[in-house]
Order: C-alpha cells, then structure tokens, then sequence
C-alpha cells in the first residue's frame, strides 16, 4: 500500500486544471503549454538511472513495461532467436508474458533460485544458447525484497552480446541504479511503487547499442513508435516528479526505512519463538520483508491485524487456492508458505506503526498458537513429519 | 475436535484447536457450538453445508466447512472405536 507523495500531487495539479493540450500537437497554444511537460518528465526518470531522456518511453505503468521488454524484444528477433532466459520468481506478468511466448513457438529457460532467494550465476551462465535474444531477471523481489546480482549478470549478458531487461519496480528510486554501470538494456519502471501516481510507468530502451522491439500498441507513432498513444500528461509528469523527488531522498529513506525494518523484526524475533526470515538476510532491500510464523497460518494473521496494510502467501489468500509460487521456488516448507507474512515500510511508515504492528503481531500470533493443535504437538515434543493427515 | 459424551451418549463438551485461515477457525468454532447437547447421532448429521450457510461462507471458503464437518465425523468415529469394549464415559482426540 504505497501512497502519493505530496509533492507529486502539486506537480501534477497545473497538468489536471490549466494546461491540458495535447502534448504531440505542435500546432496550437494548447500543445505547446503541455507539450514540454513530458519532456522534462523524461529528463527526470533518466536522470534517476543514469539514462539519456530519448530512451525513456511512458507506459501505462510496469506491467506494460515488461510485456513490452519481453514480448517486444523476442518478437523483433524472433527470425534468428527463439530463446529467452527467466527466473522462476518474476513477477506474474513477466511469466505470463513468457508463457505466452511459449505458445508462439519460443523456448523459455525459467532459472532455479537458491534457497536464499538469488540465482546461480554459473546456473545462469549455462543457460545460454546461440539463439537467446533476451535475459529478464527482476532487480528486487516483490514478495521476499531479495536483490539479485544485477552488476553481475549485466557483465555475464553483455559478454554472450544478449540484451539484460530488468523489471526495477521495487528498486527505482530506492537503491542507486545505473543502466550503464550495471550493464542494462531495459529496464521497467513504476509510478506508483515510488510514490507517484498509479496508471503510469516507464521503459528504458537502450540506444547504444540499439536495442530493437516490436510495438505492443500499433497507431499514431508517438515514443519512437515503441508506443503509440497520447502521452498522459499529468501522470507523465508525476512520475517524473516522483523520480527527481526519490533521488534526493533515497539515501535519507534507505537509512530509515533500514533502521525501522530491523526494528520491527528485531523485536517480533526477540518476543516470538519460531519465525523465520524468507530470503536472503543481506542482499536484499530492506523495506519488504518477509516472516514465517511457524504454527499459525497467514491469513488469520492477515485478519487479526486488519488495520495494517499487510499481504500473505498463504493458499488461504488467493483466489486460486495456491501458496506463493516464490516462497516455493526458494524451498520453502510448504506449512511454513501457509505461515508467512510480508510487512511494508516506505518513506511514510512511521516509528508508531511499526511499534503498533509488531505489539499486534506479537499479540496475536502467541494467541493463535494457544489455537493451533500443531503448535500444541511441537510444545509435547512431536514431530510433526511424523503425523498421518487425513487427505481430502 | 475434542468431544466429551456421557453414559447416555450425549456430547456434553466439545473443544477445537485449528491451524487455518479465519473461515476455518470459524467453521471449526461453530461447529463444537452446534454438536453440544447433541446425542451422537444427531451430531453426525450436521452438513457442510449447514455450517457454511450460517457463517455465509463464499464459493472459495466452501472447503473450510468441510474440513469441520469430517473433524466432527472423525472424532464421534474415534469415540464409538474406544467404546468396543467399554461403555464408559472417555474424552477423545480427533
């Protein structure tokens, strides 16, 4: 639950009332007074990635992005490349948009992660064939907050000349990112995981060397004609306002955010037995954690600490009845899966909330285990590996 | 699901311990409500189906009434096994 930053609001505001011409038409007041606008937008979203502004192109926010990334690039290639390399804890619509492809006739390797969460870098370096057009391998996780080695699989990418997208949702304008260092040929961005406004995002789409993809959209040729479509204006510029904003305060919000995280998990772990952290302890970014409550599942908790903005991967929570594909992927046990809960901290949490949280939490797990006969077994000293269940 | 059945074959208490989601709990909870007072037999008629009109549970949560109408099963099942041989008044663990 990310909310809009003021600032991007007052941004945006001028954009809503006063001037709201046509950005692409030249020929009257109206466009000119809107026209710049998107403009400088893209100057401010480069400058956060240390980008050029022509290769920055709006979008409808991350999730176009990367089916634009993924589709577009094996689509334009697709003559000479049918294989594209994956992980298996992408975001939803970076694996649907490979499952897709899947059916067009492309061939899709999805990489295994380590139990902390990261990818094997020999793992990766094996995958590789003559016909791979793409690498996507997302910069931090969303439900676990693990930060893959993005410097290194730029590098690896670079010297088997295959292009490295990135869906960088969660880590723009939180952690420094730099396409050039980090070896990047596109990247997804999105509004409103930094505080901008929802129904906006951006993509990178490196010019040197170029990077070539076929359009989502077909029509007027706006963006490169990558993306053809009028430019949102208003949003436009809140996204880039968003960026200019979160590039002066990231190195303030990464200290916070860092001290309060520890101070949430520090004392849930210090008052309650049996928790564990999902994901890599140190490579991660630290406001989206993700805790196991051992004994207790994850959507009663979710429903004791309903006035806090929390989400869980338990089977219980989702539509489909299934846990969390990423907590599998990383190996974890599957009651465990059914136990985890991911906590939030943003620019705007404050000490007071995450002090509320975890007295809640604390609370109520210790009284939904007084309610759990596997907690009851553990406390008698029975392994639970050991009970028959009754299937259903 | 833990029952206590007098010599007449009454369930005179009945206790729950759930690891599950809010629905599971509740269908859980309800259901030790419902099989007080009940002679066994009567108790094993309870449906699902009852459990999850009365706590409205929607499509997704059907299963969690389930769950709670095969603990009731299972534990008046577990008490008549431990009454061959004896009659006597036993508390059961399902």
């Amino acid at each position: 639950c990310v909310p809009q930053d003021p600032r991007v609001l007052d941004s945006m505001l001028p954009y809503l009332t006063a001037y709201y011409g046509n950005p692409h038409s030249r020929t009257h007041a109206y466009g000119w007074g809107g026209g710049g606008a998107p403009g400088k937008g893209t100057r401010q979203v480069a400058d956060l990635i240390g980008a050029d502004s022509r290769e920055i192109i709006f979008t409808s926010g991350a999730t176009e992005s990367n089916n634009m990334a993924v589709k577009g690039v094996a689509r334009f290639y697709k003559s000479r490349k049918k294989h594209i390399i994956t992980t298996q804890t992408e975001h939803k619509c970076v694996l649907d948009s490979c499952r897709s492809l899947e059916t067009e006739g492309f061939q899709v390797t999805y990489l295994p992660v380590k139990k902390n969460g990261l990818i094997d870098l020999k793992e990766l370096e094996a995958a590789f064939q003559p016909d791979t057009s793409l690498v996507s391998v997302m910069t931090v996780n969303n439900e676990i907050g693990v930060k893959q080695p993005i410097h290194d699989i730029g590098e690896i990418c670079r010297a088997h000349k295959v292009f490295f997208h990135t869906d960088a949702a969660q880590a723009v304008g939180k952690i420094p990112m730099d396409v050039n260092d980090m070896k990047i040929d596109l990247m997804s961005i999105s509004g409103h995981k930094i505080y901008g406004p929802k129904g906006v995002g951006a993509i990178y789409v490196r010019r040197r060397p170029r990077v070539r993809l076929e359009p989502l959209q077909s029509g007027g040729g706006q963006e490169r004609g990558l993306r053809s479509g009028t430019v949102p204006t208003p949003l436009a510029v809140g996204l880039g306002a968003a960026c200019e904003v979160a590039q002066q305060e990231m190195e303030y919000d990464h200290k916070r955010i860092s001290q309060l995280a520890e101070r949430l998990v520090t004392k849930i772990m210090s008052e309650v037995p049996d928790v564990v952290m999902n994901g890599d302890r140190e490579h991660r970014y630290p406001g989206c954690i993700n805790l196991s409550f051992a004994y207790v599942e994850g959507e009663s908790l979710l429903m004791a600490l309903k006035d806090v903005a929390l989400s869980s991967g338990s089977a219980c929570t989702s539509a489909s009845l299934e846990p969390s594909y990423v907590l599998r992927a990383i190996g974890t046990d599957e009651d465990l899966a059914h136990s985890s809960i991911r906590f939030g901290i943003g620019r705007f949490t404050t000490e007071e909330e995450v002090d509320y949280t975890v007295q809640k939490c604390i609370q109520h797990v210790k009284r939904l285990r007084e309610m759990s006969p596997l907690w009851e077994m553990v406390q008698d000293g029975i392994d639970l590996k050991s009970i028959k269940w009754t299937q259903h | 699901l833990q029952v206590e059945v007098d010599e007449n074959g009454k369930i005179v208490d009945a206790r729950f311990k759930t690891f599950g989601c809010g629905s599971a709990i509740a269908s859980s909870s309800l259901a030790t409500e419902w099989v007080k007072g009940k002679t066994v037999d009567e108790a094993l008629k309870i449906k699902n189906t009852d459990i999850a009109k009365e706590l409205c549970l929607p499509p997704v949560k059907l299963h969690c009434s389930m769950l709670a109408e095969d603990a009731i099963k299972a534990a008046l099942a577990d008490y008549r096994l431990k009454q061959d041989p004896n009659k006597e008044e036993s508390e059961k663990k399902a």
